[in-house]
């Protein structure tokens, strides 16, 4: 165990903590606020820190406002979820290779990821939309899905890579000395063993679509049903106004079953399951 | 019945060859020790009887069958690693399980093969734990489970016991040796250890450089070995090697140390000729303190008196490094020149090119 910080040490750390926190957490913080002040507070000079008028009402009104927006968070959170399947089926074989075998191109193809994962997703927008439109998959939920997955494919690779080959490679030997097939050794122990690397890998690509559905969402689709919920967002705008305190309470919803999922998936991210497999 | 026969093994990684012309023929329930230097290319020979690794060209014949492409478990052989390779997910119990549950064995057959092997190695106590809460001298015997429920004809060992402390490795030492004598199978071990070899080999095969020096009993390369390299490296400490030229080849090898001493030393001298230049070895322990009577004078530079012995290091005409193991009471001290005594029949000869000339009067061991 490495703890052994003084305590002047740790009060650094935890101010250090503090602030990265702050700057992390105060825009939620403000959203939160923000949901529930009335709106004509929001103009009003000086800005009150409390008040009696604050209440929860944005949290009902805002599915009136925009009828749809049970469906644009769930769209959100299935468009996302099925990026991150889908690009898993990709990942976890292509890792496994890049980690274990020796092949002609390996080198090149690695590097070519990581390239790929440099252009902007912006950038290939106008030959994806001519693509999209070929195939005839504008406007579905696979305008949204396939390109967010081919994105995030590459950094998935190299993630998931670099976790496996931290497997020591001894384990498949002995699998295989033992007479263990390579689904059995796949499935009794490399993939128990990369639990860890795979929920950090699918965590991440999760994020990553769901963080880059907008863009895709605009572009690709203008079905409203199909609509994630950072475009479906837009809806608050009005004519006139735009519907602060009811956006962000359902940018705050709308959040709420991803952080579940974190939270749920956090007890897999324990560290040192590998602890004991070989002498170090 | 389990013999293992290697037939002229090459290996090459890409453009770099590591083993050269391994010919070896073991026999049934022998315990066989291959040991040499780091590099040497002992894990890679294990690795082509394993079947982990496949032969560049060569092959390998188990019981008489050319086994040179089957499967580790057609073979017949199981393997320990030299890291532990546990399963870190499973707990001792599944991991001594693991190659019965790969074969489709019965729960009963299953349950029954794991106690026998908990028993054999005294794990039963720790059957429900996971590898990370073992001990290093568990998890090894854990390993070593895992490889006898097979039951296989062959167990290969890669250096198990390096990891271990002095003490622990000195216990499993007894407790392998005592294995082997209970299986009652052929086994090949891997060391870089030459205690370990010495003490636990029935035969020790002496790498070097991708070659086999010598094969033979542990006293036999003790006594005799085949070249300086076997001589060096079996025996602790080391030998002293000395420059000298032949004087003559009346009644045995006569020769001529550096610094003036002059010795007829008892060994075969066919290829030898007078003015040829020669190596003798002097084992430690074969040098004595020989007041009036000495051989050779080392000058002490350091002395450790260990008790029993006392082990002097210093400098003697033709050798700055030579090593006496002498006795424990030798009235001698750091800084002085001590006179010490050797048997001619105790020498070694080398010729310039490490190979020995023939010993002619043996210890009735060998
Ligand atoms: N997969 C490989 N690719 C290329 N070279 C290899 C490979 N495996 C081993 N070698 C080389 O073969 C030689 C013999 O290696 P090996 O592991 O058999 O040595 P060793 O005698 O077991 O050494 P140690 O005592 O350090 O374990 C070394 O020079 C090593 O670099
Ligand atoms: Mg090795």
């Amino acid at each position: 165990m490495m703890d052994r910080y003084s305590l002047l040490e740790k009060i650094g750390l935890y101010i250090a903590i503090a602030i990265f926190l702050t700057f992390v957490l105060l825009p939620f913080f403000e959203m939160f606020m923000t949901s529930l002040r009335p709106l004509d507070h929001l103009r009003s000079a000086p800005y009150k820190f409390w008040s009696d008028e604050f209440s929860f009402d944005a949290y009902s009104n805002m599915w009136v406002t925009v009828p749809k927006l049970g469906r644009y968070i769930f769209n959100g959170v299935f468009i996302a979820g099925a990026v991150t399947v889908l690009a898993m089926i990709f990942v976890v074989p292509a890792a496994y290779a890049f980690a274990r075998f020796e092949f002609k191109g390996k080198a090149v193809t690695l590097s070519l990821f990581l390239a790929v994962n440099m252009f902007a997703g912006a950038v290939l927008l106008i030959p994806l939309y001519r693509v999209l439109r070929t195939l005839g998959l504008l406007n579905t939920y696979f305008a949204m899905i396939i390109p967010g997955a081919a994105f995030l494919v590459p950094m998935g690779i190299w993630l998931l890579k670099s976790y496996l080959e931290k497997i020591p490679k001894e384990l498949e030997e002995a699998a295989y000395v033992d007479g263990a097939s390579k689904m059995y050794t796949l499935r009794r122990v490399m993939l128990p063993l990369a639990a860890p690397g795979l929920v950090v890998v699918g965590v991440s690509v999760f994020i990553g679509a769901y963080a880059q559905q907008y863009l895709f969402a605009i572009t690709f689709n203008q079905n409203s049903d199909y609509m994630p919920l950072p475009a479906g967002v837009f809806e608050f705008i009005g004519y006139q106004d735009v519907v602060w305190n009811e956006m962000m309470a359902a940018s705050l919803v709308g959040v709420l079953p991803v952080m579940l999922i974190f939270l749920f998936m956090q007890r897999f991210l324990i560290a040192g399951l590998t602890a004991g497999a070989i002498k170090e | 019945m389990a013999t293992l026969n290697l037939k002229n093994i090459n290996k090459s990684f890409g453009a770099t060859q590591v083993l050269f012309d391994i010919d070896l023929a073991i026999n049934d329930k022998e315990f066989v020790v291959f040991v040499g230097p780091s590099g040497c290319g002992k894990s890679t020979l294990l690795r082509i009887i394993s079947g982990l690794e496949m032969a560049t060209d060569g092959q390998i014949i188990i019981d008489g069958d050319d086994v040179s492409e089957a499967h580790p478990v057609e073979r017949g052989i199981s393997m320990v690693f030299q890291s532990y390779a546990l399963y870190p997910h499973l707990t001792v119990y599944e991991n001594i399980a693991f190659p019965l549950r790969v074969q489709k064995k019965t729960k009963e057959e299953i349950h029954a093969g794991v106690m026998e092997a908990a028993r054999i190695l005294k794990l039963e106590e720790r059957l429900q734990f996971k590898p990370g809460a073992l001990s290093g001298g568990q998890r090894q015997r854990v390993a070593i489970g895992r490889s006898i429920v097979r039951k296989p004809k062959i167990f290969l060992f890669d250096e198990p016991l390096s990891n271990l402390d002095a003490a622990l490795r000195g216990d499993m030492r007894v407790e392998l040796s005592k294995l082997h004598r209970d299986l009652d199978a052929t086994m090949v071990y891997v060391t870089h250890d030459q205690i370990e070899a010495m003490t636990m080999a029935d035969r020790i095969v002496v790498l070097n450089g991708g070659r086999v020096e010598q094969f033979d009993t542990p006293m036999a390369l003790y006594h005799t070995p085949n070249t300086k390299f076997v001589a060096s490296f079996i025996g602790q400490p080391s030998m002293n090697f000395i420059d000298a030229e032949v004087t003559g080849l009346n009644g045995g090898l006569e020769v001529t140390l550096e610094g003036n001493v002059p010795m007829v030393l008892p060994v075969d001298t066919t290829d030898a000729a007078v003015g040829d230049r020669v190596e003798v070895g002097i084992r430690p322990e074969h040098v004595f303190y020989a007041p009036g009577a000495g051989v050779l004078n080392i000058t002490v530079d350091i002395l450790e008196r260990l008790g029993g012995v006392s082990m002097t290091y210093g400098g003697v005409a033709g050798c700055e490094k030579f090593c006496a193991a002498l006795d424990g009471e030798a009235p001698i001290s750091e800084g002085h020149v001590v006179p010490l005594g050797v048997n001619p029949e105790d020498c070694h000869v080398f010729t310039k090119n490490g190979i020995a000339l023939k010993r002619q009067k043996l210890p009735a061991l060998v």
